[in-house]
């Protein structure tokens, strides 16, 4: 299974905050979004997924709502804020830069 | 917040998500074609461990710092709680240091560290002068005040003559004013119509002003007030308006008798000034100017005191300017003073040592308290910096042991995921835990010790008042030293027990021997020992102290001190004069002399052994009178009558003075012995003349000569001594107050009312001051010593019981973890005696190298305490002994309960324990 020392430091809130940004979802759902938009590259443990959870809803970024889900059993859903949004982008342009810079270096030939 | 507030609906929240996601992925596995059974394990493989991730999720929140702060703080009460006698013994140990170290803080605080109550005292310079010799400057000619001998050898005083003052008040230019006062002492008060005594101070119109001090209500003293011929009007302190007017709002405008001579009230100084002189408040400022016609007790000068350049009286402090500097101001004041220094000197001798203008820092009050008080209590301060550093030693090495039995535990902690982190802080917090209740304990006894210390202080000094409240200084110092002890002592176990391998803690049983625990046992004797070396130094300061009590005790007095009453009586205050002085006085002789319980009465210009002193010069026959200076000298008493048969003074020949001896017959002297073999030596000093002070050779005749008594200390060597008689003009000076002796039949102090109430049938404006009997006034001489006895007992006592605790705990856990071997040791044959010796040998090797490091470290610091021991070197070997003595025998008490439950340990059970 792949542990968050897998990831870039940082890079678990960021893919979490994108796949929010898409729709409200709840955990688990999401561990197997991220799992399904890698091309099953990267697998999200709920050892690292719930703490990055609870981290960004304590940091404000995403909310948390109890609703029905698609099989009629309650759930926590997750969403994104407004001031998630605003983190996103600016999370995405530092990754942009990072990895076009980290690209360069590895992928010279 | 939330999380805070609702937590178990938060913690029900957290588990039904956790739920929520073990059931899809169940879902997901079963979607891949596992069974349920099968699918539900992999699916809670998959989530690891719930606790710890619930543990993370909660972590996630701010609120969980403080939760786990509470859960922290819960679970160590709980943990203390269950060992009572670690908590009361480190708790005790904290709260006694801290306490005893608070109250002499305070004490410090209030007598050298705190400024004064006016406005920027920083801004304040006090102006002395200073010689680099220890005899006085010969350009003055009288001198009233004080002087301090400093540690160079010099000699320094903030008394000026008033010209010196009108010239640096109105040329210079680093002070925006200088204000001008002297202390007048205890001056007879009387307010509507009750006499009583008052410590009264001179002051310059610009003294209030000059300070910064404003008026409670009325006005406070003025330039306009210090004219010559202005009416006469008074200032009185807040406190003194209290005790005296009952805060009367109309005090203001009522009159107030100084020594017979009407002042007006113009106001009230503020409530939180005390004066300028920490541990005196005076109660009566009046306008200097009036000091001439008060202060008639000091013979002539007071006719020519305002122009004369060689009377020095007057102490002056000024406002430094914005922007000057101490330093500054020194170099422009100086030469302005030593010009004039130098005009005043009329010849060569006079001009070889002239005083040179000082200036200090004003910003805590003048200065002779400290003076008096900071090496005794500099030596106090480190006497409890070793009672706490003793009970910090012991807070250590009860955490030690501590941190040491509870490696398991903290072990099965780490192995169930806690962090490092997380452990530390918990073991932190108990630290803390401790060190909190130790402070506020510490606190309270502060409070206590600290008014216990100034009344130790005081006693015996009128009109000393200090005011000692526990301030936010004081707070601050106790609590970080507080928090500093359990923080410090509390991390480094905490380091050692975290950084502790789980495995082999696991594993450890009480047979096995990490190497760790060598060296931990190393430390903990460190600490013992260091304990037994400090406790030491203080059992040894004790004996030295109580020793040096015991000698004072013991001088040969020279007269018979028990059953005199002995009081104050200054009629000349009242307006007696010259010969109506001195009938007033021996008709009160006789009063008393009349009195049933009374055996007999006298009065003397000074108590004995009071710390008094009386000095004139001597005039041999055939020596020419010199003028000033290298004149023989000799103490003197002027007495009444009765005096050697109420003192019980053995005469060794000739006659003791009489009433006979008046004006108009022969001068007559009596002589101690000192006297007799300094002046004439190998002659019979009966029938030879001599003159004293400004009295021609040959005017006095020696009558008798005395037994030596103790004259003004008992320290003091006994000096040359002349009894006259105040009934014969010889020192061209009528009496000023008197103290009178009463020797009685039963307790002196009976006699009190029966003394007062014949007072005030003489004289009602006469007030009987001072009463105490004789005993008591010797002991106020000493109260130095028996202050430093008294505390130096109690601290010993302290160090002593703390340090047993240390020893007691260390031996006690190394009996507890060497119950293997000592069961084996019994089991293979030991007899129990064998077993007791083995424990205490380990004591006594503790407190053999405590008591070696210990004597060594006194040796070295013996020349400290040089000047507080009386009659004994501060290196007594007597001293030495009694103190390792008392300090082993203190160790192995405390070291046989921990040996015999060593001896009484079951073979058997021990064994069967692993």
């Amino acid at each position: 299974m792949s542990r968050p020392t897998d990831l870039i430091q940082g890079t678990l809130d960021l893919l979490i905050l994108r796949i929010l940004a898409l729709q409200p979802m709840h955990g688990w759902a999401i561990g197997e979004r991220i799992q399904q938009m890698s091309k099953e590259v990267l697998r999200v443990g709920p050892g690292s997924l719930y703490p990055a959870l609870h981290k960004l809803e304590q940091a404000g970024w995403i909310e948390a709502e109890w609703a029905v889900n698609e099989a009629g059993r309650r759930a926590k859903f997750y969403s994104i804020t407004k001031e998630g949004r605003k983190r996103l982008q600016q999370e995405t342009a530092g990754w942009k830069r990072l990895s076009g810079a980290i690209s360069d270096i590895v992928l010279e030939s | 917040m939330r999380w805070l507030f609702q937590r178990s609906h938060a913690e029900a929240d957290l588990n039904a998500e956790l739920q929520d996601y073990v059931e899809h992925q169940t879902e997901h596995y079963i979607g891949r074609g596992f069974v349920l059974e099968k699918a539900r394990t992999m699916a809670l493989r998959d989530v690891g461990g719930v606790e710890q991730l619930k543990e993370e999720c909660r972590d996630a929140h701010a609120t969980a710092w403080f939760e786990n702060a509470v859960r922290d703080v819960r679970y160590g009460r709980r943990a203390l709680c269950k060992s009572p006698l670690f908590t009361a013994m480190a708790v005790l140990s904290l709260a006694l240091g801290i306490g005893a170290n608070t109250a002499i803080y305070t004490v410090m605080d209030v007598i050298m560290l705190r400024a004064l109550p006016v406005r920027n005292p920083s801004e304040l310079a006090i102006v002395n002068w200073r010689v680099k010799t220890k005899k006085d400057p010969l350009v003055i000619h009288s001198h009233t005040g004080s002087s301090y001998t400093e540690p160079d050898g010099g000699k320094m005083s903030p008394d000026f003559p008033w010209p010196a003052y009108e010239l640096l008040r109105d040329h210079n230019n680093v002070f925006s004013t200088l204000f001008a006062y002297q202390r007048a002492g205890q001056l007879n008060l009387s307010v509507r119509g009750q006499a009583e005594m008052e410590d009264v101070e001179f002051v310059s119109g610009n003294f209030f002003s000059g300070l910064g001090i404003i008026p409670a209500a009325g006005r406070l003293i003025t330039d306009s007030d210090n004219i010559a011929g202005a009416s006469q009007v008074a200032v009185i302190s807040y406190s003194y308006w209290h005790t005296r007017f009952g805060g009367d709002s109309a005090a203001v405008g009522q009159t107030v008798r100084i020594n017979d001579i009407p002042f007006a009230i113009v106001g009230i100084a503020a409530p939180e000034f005390f004066g300028v002189t920490p541990g005196s408040a005076p109660g009566v400022y009046v306008p200097i100017v009036n000091r001439p016609a008060l202060a008639r007790n000091y013979g002539n000068e007071h006719d020519t005191m305002f122009i004369d350049p060689h009377f020095y009286w007057v102490d002056m402090m000024g406002r430094l300017r914005p922007g000057i500097t101490l330093d500054h101001a020194q170099a422009e004041l100086a030469p302005r003073f030593e010009r004039l220094a130098l005009t005043s000197a009329a010849n060569d001798k006079e001009r070889a040592n002239l005083p040179e203008l000082w200036l200090e820092q004003g910003g805590s009050g003048v200065d002779s308290l400290r003076r008096q008080y900071s090496k005794p209590l500099f030596v106090l301060m480190t006497m409890v910096a070793f009672i706490l550093a003793i009970a910090c030693a012991n807070i250590a090495n009860l955490l030690l042991a501590r941190a040491h039995a509870r490696r398991r535990e903290i072990a099965v902690r780490l192995s169930l995921g806690a962090s490092r982190l997380r452990v530390l802080r918990q073991l932190l917090t108990e630290s803390v835990l401790l060190a909190l209740p130790g402070g506020i304990l510490g606190l309270g006894i502060a409070a206590v010790g600290s008014r216990f210390l100034i009344w130790l202080l005081a006693s015996g000094r009128q009109g000393f008042s200090l005011h000692a409240e526990l301030d936010w200084h004081v707070l601050a110092f106790t609590v970080t030293v507080a928090f500093a002890t359990g923080i410090l002592f509390g991390l480094a176990p905490a380091i050692q027990a975290t950084r502790a391998d789980v495995t082999p803690a696991l594993k450890e049983s009480r047979a096995s021997a990490p190497r760790a625990r060598a060296h931990r046992i190393g430390l903990s004797r460190l600490l013992v020992i260091s304990q037994v070396a400090l406790s030491l130094l203080l059992v040894l300061g004790a004996a030295l102290f109580v020793r040096t009590l015991a000698n004072l005790h013991s001088v040969e007095i020279g007269f018979n001190q028990e059953n005199v009453l002995t009081f104050g009586l200054d009629a000349s205050q009242a307006g007696y004069k010259d010969a109506a002085l001195k009938t007033f006085y021996a008709q009160m002789e006789e009063r008393f002399r009349f009195v049933p319980g009374v055996i007999s009465a006298t009065a003397t210009d000074m108590p004995l052994v009071a710390n008094a002193n009386h000095g004139t010069g001597v005039v041999l026959p055939g020596s020419a009178k010199q003028e000033g200076h290298d004149l023989p000298t000799t103490s003197y008493v002027s007495v009444g009558p009765k005096f050697f048969q109420t003192m019980q003074i053995p005469m060794l020949a000739g006659r003791s003075l009489g009433p006979h001896d008046v004006d108009g017959a022969p001068l007559a002297a009596v002589v101690n012995e000192v006297f007799a073999t300094t002046y004439f030596p190998g002659r019979n000093p009966l029938g030879q003349r001599f003159g004293l002070g400004n009295s021609q050779a040959g005017d006095l005749t020696i009558v008798g000569v005395a037994k030596n008594t103790r004259y003004s200390s008992l320290k003091d060597a006994i000096p040359p001594v002349v009894y006259i008689s105040y009934l014969q003009n010889i020192l061209k000076r009528p009496p000023i107050g008197m103290t009178f002796e009463i020797r009685t039949a039963a307790s002196p102090l009976a006699l009190t009312e029966t003394v007062r109430k014949i007072v005030h049938d003489a004289a009602p404006t006469v007030p009987v001051t001072s009463v105490m009997t004789q005993t008591q006034r010797i002991d106020n001489t000493i109260t130095q010593e028996r202050t430093f006895a008294g505390l130096c007992t109690a601290f010993a006592v302290l160090a002593l019981a703390i340090a047993c605790i240390g020893l007691y705990g260390s031996m006690a856990y190394a009996v507890s973890r060497r119950t293997n071997e000592i069961g084996i040791r019994m089991a293979l044959g030991a007899e129990r005696p064998r077993i007791i010796w083995m424990v205490l040998r380990e004591a006594l090797a503790l407190a053999a190298a405590g008591v070696a490091i210990g004597l060594a470290c006194a040796w070295s610091a013996t020349s400290s305490i040089k000047s507080f021991v009386f009659g004994i070197k501060p290196a007594d070997p007597l001293a030495m002994v009694v103190a390792a003595g008392i300090l082993t025998v203190a160790l192995l008490i405390a070291a046989f309960a921990p040996a015999t439950r060593a001896s009484r340990i079951d073979p058997l059970n021990a064994l069967r324990h692993e």
